[in-house]
Parts: C-alpha cells; sequence; structure tokens
C-alpha cells in the first residue's frame, strides 16, 4: 500500500523530489511519499499562501471558517467516510497504536473541535469571535480588530496521531496562512484534513500547505522562518532550543517542549466503594496512546489514610493496566525501547534490596509496570509506554516541595480529590507550575478551549489593533454631514 | 502431545469470532478439527491453514446447521474422513444483530422473530446432535459443548428472541445430559458475557462496555479467545464427572 502525504497548493510545479518512508505493523506494510520542495519551490509557495491568505482566506467571515471545519470534522468522525477509514486502517500501521485505541481516540479528539467546541474557543480567548471579522466596540471607548499574520508555520510533532490540528485549526481561524511540517514520526493525518478542507471550499486551496523537510536543517529552517511571521514548534526541549536560534528577533516563537505531568488522588477516593473505579480511571490515562503525550502521567501520588492503602491501589492499577492490554494492546517496541524498558524495571528491582517496602508489579512481557514507592516522592520522569510509579504522600505539602525543580516542565494533573482539596491543591500546584488540572481517567483530553502550557490559542497569534476613542471623536469633526 | 491428541472435534460456525477462535485452540492441542462454516469459504480455509500452522490438522467443510439434510451429509462426511468424532461444539447460531438502542421491545415482537431464533439455535443442535448421537453411543464416549450466553442469568439487555432460544438450549443440554450420560456422553454448556470484537458485537457502543467493565470483578470483557479454555476444559476427561452444567465465562459478571 502507498500513501501520499501532505498537501501542496498548484504552484505551477509538475513533480517534487520525494522522500518514501516505510511503517509495518503486524506484516502489513504502508510507504508514505512525502514531498520534499527545493528553496526555489518552497519561495514560490510561501509566496501563493501570503497572497492567498490575504487575498482569500481573509474574506471569510470567522462564523463561515468555523462551518468549514466543522463540516471536515463531521466528516472524519463519520465511520463510513473516506478519510476516516483511510484512518482507520492506516494510523495503526503507521503509529503502532492498537486499531481500537486509534478509533476511540480520535473520535474522542475530534469531537473537541466541532463548531460549538470552536465558538467556546474563541471566546474564551477573545471574548468576542467578531473581533476576528470587523472592528468591535470595547468597553472602555473605541474600537478593536484582531489582525492575523499572513504566514504560520507549524512545526508538528508526531507522538500522538492528528496532534497537529490544534494549532492548524486555531491558524485558520485567525485567517492566516498556514504551512505545517509533520512529522516523520505520524505524516499523514495533517495532509488528509487540508485535502478534505479544500474539497469543502476548493477557494482554500492555496491558503495552506502540509509539507515535510528533514528536521534540522539549519539553512532551509533560517529561510522558511526569514518569510514567517510566526513559528509554532512542539516537540523536544533541544529541537525547540535549535529551531529558537534559527528564527529572527522580530518574529513570534510559540514553542511547546517536553512537559512532565502527574496524577494526584486524595484519600476520598479511595474508599471501598471508589477505589477500583479511582484506579481504572488512573489506568485509563496511563493506557491511553501508551503515555506518549505531554499530558500523559509518570507518577501517581496517592494520599494514606483511605480504606485502600497506596499499595493496594498501586496493586488496582496493575490490574487495569493488564486488563487494558487485553482491549488495547501496547504499540509493539522497538528493539531498543525493550531494551531500554527492561533495564529500567530491572534497575527498580534491584532498589527493592535498599527499599524492602517498595514494590515492582508488571507482566512478564513488560506489557507494563507499576512501581510503588514509599519514601521517595521525587517526581521522576517514566520510560513511558505503560509504566509508571505510585508514591505515597500525607500531606499535599509534602508532594509540590519537591514539584518546584521542575516548574518549567510541569503541565497536567489528574485529580481525584473533594471539592475543598480540589481549589485548596489546585492553589498549591498551579503556584509550582502546573498549568491543567482535570479530572483522573481525563489527562488526554483536554477540553476545547484549554490554555496549552498556560497560554493561549488564539491569543498569540494575532495583534490588536485599536481605533481609540480620540480618533473617533476627532472624525466626527471631519464628517461632510457635521454641523 | 496435545490433550486433543488422535481426537475429532467438530465446531460449528467457525470460521469467525468465537468459533475460529475455539478451532484454534483445540488445533494447539494436537485436534483434527472440522471447521464448519456457512458462506465464507476463504475466512474458513484461513483458520484451517492456522490450525494447521500451530500444530493440528484441520479441514473445512460447508454446511447449513439448520438444515437437516445438510447436516447429516456432513456428520456422514466427517465419519467417512475421520472415523470417529469425540468432541461436537455447537455454537453456530442464527446472525442477530446486537444492538441495544434498536432491539426489539417486548410488544414489537411476532412469534417469527422467536422462532427464528428457537430454530437457530435450539433446531440446529438438535439436528447435530441427533446426528452425532449414534456415532458417539457407539463409542461409548463423547462431549458435547453448547455456546449459549450469560444473557440467559442475567438479561442485562433484553434481546427476548435471543435470550430466550438461548435459554431453550440450557434447558435441551440438560435434558439431553440426563438420558446421555448412561452412554458415557457429557452435554454441557458455556455461556460467555459479551464477547469483543465479534462481527455481532462490533456495533456495540462503548458506553455499554464500560457499564459492563464496570461491574465484571476481573474488569475487562471477554475476548474471542477467552471463551476457548472452559470450552476445552468441558470437552476434556478433566471434567469427565461434569454434565448438564453451564460455564459462565465472563469475568465473573454473573454469579
Amino acid at each position: 500500500m502507498r500513501e501520499i502525504a501532505g498537501y501542496i497548493p498548484n504552484i505551477g510545479e509538475e513533480s517534487f523530489e520525494t522522500k518514501v518512508l516505510l511503517f509495518e505493523r503486524n506484516q502489513e506494510i504502508i510507504e508514505v511519499e512525502i514531498p520534499i520542495l527545493t528553496n526555489e519551490q518552497m519561495s514560490r509557495l510561501m509566496d501563493k499562501i501570503k497572497h492567498s491568505s490575504r487575498k482569500v482566506l481573509k474574506s471569510f467571515s470567522v462564523n463561515e471558517l468555523m462551518n468549514i471545519i466543522d463540516e471536515a470534522i463531521h466528516r472524519f468522525l463519520d465511520r463510513d467516510s473516506f478519510y476516516r477509514q483511510k484512518a482507520e486502517k492506516v494510523l495503526p500501521i503507521v503509529t503502532g497504536y492498537d486499531e481500537e485505541m486509534i478509533r476511540l481516540g480520535l473520535t474522542s479528539y475530534l469531537k473537541t473541535f466541532r463548531k460549538h467546541e470552536l465558538q467556546r474557543f474563541l471566546v474564551e480567548d477573545l471574548g468576542n469571535p467578531l473581533l476576528l471579522d470587523d472592528f468591535q466596540p470595547r468597553v472602555k471607548g473605541g474600537f478593536s480588530k484582531a489582525f492575523s499574520p499572513d504566514l504560520i508555520t507549524h512545526i508538528w510533532s508526531g507522538n500522538v496521531p492528528g496532534l497537529p490540528l490544534w494549532s492548524f485549526i486555531s491558524g485558520l481561524l485567525v485567517k492566516a496562512g498556514n504551512i505545517g511540517k509533520v512529522s516523520s514520526a505520524e505524516p499523514l493525518f495533517a495532509g488528509w484534513f487540508a485535502k478534505l478542507l479544500v474539497e469543502i471550499e476548493p477557494r482554500l486551496a492555496d491558503c495552506f500547505a502540509v509539507l515535510w523537510w528533514k528536521g534540522g536543517e539549519e539553512e532551509r529552517e533560517r529561510f522558511i522562518f526569514q518569510q514567517t511571521d510566526i513559528v509554532v514548534g512542539y516537540g523536544g526541549n533541544e529541537a525547540m532550543e535549535a529551531l529558537r536560534s534559527r528564527i529572527p528577533i522580530t518574529k513570534r516563537f510559540l514553542s511547546f517542549g517536553h512537559k512532565l505531568s502527574f496524577g494526584i488522588v486524595s484519600k476520598a477516593s479511595l474508599d471501598s466503594l471508589k477505589a477500583l473505579q479511582t484506579a481504572h480511571l488512573a489506568a485509563l490515562d496511563v493506557m491511553r496512546y501508551d503515555q506518549q503525550g505531554c499530558y500523559s502521567p509518570h507518577v501517581f501520588y496517592v494520599q494514606k489514610g483511605g480504606n485502600v492503602s497506596p499499595k493496594e491501589f498501586a496493586r488496582y492499577i496493575g490490574h487495569e493496566l493488564e486488563a487494558f492490554n487485553r482491549r488495547f494492546p501496547r504499540r509493539k517496541l522497538s528493539m531498543a525501547e525493550s531494551m531500554e524498558m527492561a533495564a529500567w524495571k530491572n534497575k527498580e528491582e534491584m532498589n527493592l534490596f535498599s527499599n524492602p517496602n517498595n514494590e515492582v508489579l508488571g507482566s512478564n512481557q513488560n506489557d507494563w509496570t507499576v512501581v510503588f514507592e514509599d519514601s521517595d516522592l521525587s517526581l521522576t520522569p517514566s520510560s513511558l509506554n505503560r509504566v509508571v510509579k505510585v508514591k505515597e504522600f500525607n500531606h499535599i505539602e509534602e508532594v509540590t516541595e519537591g514539584l518546584l525543580m521542575h516548574r518549567d516542565y510541569l503541565q497536567t494533573v489528574g485529580i481525584a480529590a473533594s471539592p475543598s482539596e480540589l481549589f485548596q491543591w489546585s492553589h498549591l500546584l498551579g503556584s509550582v507550575g502546573v498549568t491543567r488540572m482535570t479530572a483522573l481517567g481525563n489527562m488526554t483530553s483536554p477540553e476545547a478551549g484549554w490554555h496549552h502550557d498556560g497560554r493561549f490559542n488564539v491569543l498569540d497569534l494575532i495583534n490588536m489593533v485599536d481605533i481609540e476613542a480620540s480618533a473617533q471623536q476627532l472624525s466626527e469633526e471631519l464628517a461632510p454631514y457635521a454641523d | 502431545m496435545g490433550k486433543f491428541s488422535g481426537k475429532v472435534v467438530l465446531v460449528t460456525g467457525s470460521s469467525r469470532g468465537i468459533g475460529a477462535a475455539i478451532a484454534l485452540e483445540f488445533a494447539k492441542e494436537g485436534a483434527f478439527v472440522i471447521v464448519n462454516y456457512l458462506k465464507n469459504v476463504e475466512a474458513a480455509e484461513k483458520i484451517v491453514s492456522a490450525c494447521i500452522e500451530v500444530g493440528g490438522d484441520a479441514w473445512a467443510i460447508q454446511a447449513d446447521v439448520t438444515s437437516e439434510e445438510a447436516v447429516h451429509s456432513m456428520i456422514e462426511q466427517i465419519v467417512l474422513e475421520a472415523g470417529r468424532l469425540d468432541v461436537v461444539v455447537n455454537n453456530a447460531f442464527k446472525p442477530y444483530v446486537f444492538d441495544p438502542e434498536q432491539r426489539k421491545m417486548a410488544w414489537q415482537l411476532t412469534w417469527e422473530d422467536y422462532q427464528g431464533q428457537i430454530d437457530g439455535a435450539v433446531r440446529s443442535t438438535h439436528y447435530i446432535c441427533q446426528a452425532v448421537l449414534p456415532i458417539m453411543k457407539k463409542q461409548s464416549s463423547g462431549s458435547i459443548v453448547n455456546i449459549i450466553s450469560n444473557l440467559v442469568e442475567r438479561p442485562l439487555v433484553p434481546y427476548h428472541e435471543y435470550n430466550t432460544a438461548k435459554t431453550a438450549l440450557m434447558g435441551y443440554t440438560r435434558n439431553l445430559a440426563v438420558e446421555l450420560g448412561p452412554f458415557g456422553i457429557r452435554v454441557n454448556c458455556v455461556a460467555p458475557g459479551l464477547v469483543y470484537p465479534t462481527d455481532a458485537s462490533k456495533k456495540t457502543k462503548e458506553s455499554l462496555k464500560e457499564l459492563i467493565i464496570s461491574q465484571t470483578p476481573l474488569r475487562r470483557i471477554a475476548k474471542p479467545e477467552d471463551i476457548a479454555g472452559p470450552v476445552l476444559f468441558l470437552s476434556s476427561d478433566w471434567s469427565e464427572f461434569m454434565t448438564g452444567q453451564t460455564l459462565f465465562v465472563d469475568g465473573g459478571f454473573v454469579m
């Protein structure tokens, strides 16, 4: 099977140089062909997109754009549609994730981009989404309009399928031209989405492109960023550092680098009735996309004093992970990943000699591993792929004390706690750098309009242009009908 | 030596789903498996190859188990080919869409709806049993396993006609067990809970699966492979003092 990745507007070229990436899962092989543009082609492409962004995209109302995106999302939600069927068939092979996980993950993820969610998205950032269409009256007096750049370049990562939609859709909503560089780990979804948008509204054909180049090609990236207004980057911190060094100081760079997320379980959710369901939710967060998301948990901090002890809770999570592994088997690991995981587990087992109260639970095939620790409360990164630590605590301060050193990396906390604990703990967690508190079991599904890493979705992509009240007053005197 | 080396096993409706998983497990234990199917010859041949690959022997045979004539001719062929028949698993059933949201309600059902399911479950099993009894009696041994459903004990979703037919099959099994015990023939049931994925359950909504899981001590729903173990147990001499029983294979949902 061969798939053509990416989407390129007509720039008068017959053919492009391409790179072929090979993916294999359960003896099924897919070749993905990605076009690679020369600098000269790239230059023409960027000119065309900027021009169309100005002439075409900006002539749409934000409501029209939401309708187009909504239509595309609904086609992807329809399991009988062409692109949905393609996604369900191809993405498991490309990403290695289980078919069922992809199917359910796609639906739950796509639902956050339907029209009503997009409206929420815009209201969250702008208050009045019409600011994107026209000058709107301000409470303080005067008028404002949100102007968007002509070109946003997105550097996407491929750890979770469909991830590019967040920034791609944000870019479209503010009426900016978009160039997206897909990751070689998941090069397809963004291109399908672009093609579908053009099928729905052919006038958008020249307003965006989805392509690929080898990450870290310094000269090429400098060349592209020079002509871009905003760069949005997803990936590891080193990659982000490198990107930053290539972006001119006058351009805006929004980077989403490494993050650490974890869960906190109050003793309130560890009574005889609720503990099992709590463990189910915790395991769900570990299972989804094998912890590859920035919002996936590395550690669960579990409070002592409930009917179910943190150690028993760790065993519950273990059994839930075992059950999930039957339903949604883990992605097959590469040899290197397997060895790394075995080494990690081995080290944890050696630690048992000095910490006899700890426990290392796991299946023989290392499909999952849960480590219980009773004394060390540090936030240690997991080796991922369904590996998690459970650490017990008495008071929340014991947990937050150790988190301060990770301030730059903290993101999501999945919480199962009483209402008063939720707000009290959120206050402390927010003060050490956490930006998102969500229900345990919901960590991998941020709600529409969330503040990714504490930032805004569209606010960072626009410039506000004000007409101050004084200008308006002065204009009144200059009206032809002024008395 | 597998547990079923030298044994001849018929699994009806085994080109896919639970039947296919059962056929494969018998083959792993060295059985000669007869893969009965209705329509999909390709799928059946695939299971045959898989059975041979894992160390058993297998043979695909088409027969509509709701036709007395077809059943007799199938059993004749088996005896002609294999010379004996040690185990029969009545797994085939009349296609039924398990759709909790669109199922017929009690007052919407016609007698024909019931009759269709009773024919699919009891009549077909009856034809098979009638055809194999002379052989098993002559052997003075044999094990028959009928696949029913845990819905017979707890109709979480009242699929009236399906559940009624499967409950009738449980009664049929018990009566047969009484009568055939003296000949050394055992008759038992395996009652799976919701099994996913199969063609019949592929449209089952996640919310129903989660509801079932939340009340299942072993914390998941069954996969086709999960059903095979208890079927093999009831087919083997490990269960030689059990007959007329129903084993629920649903992670403890029903107890």
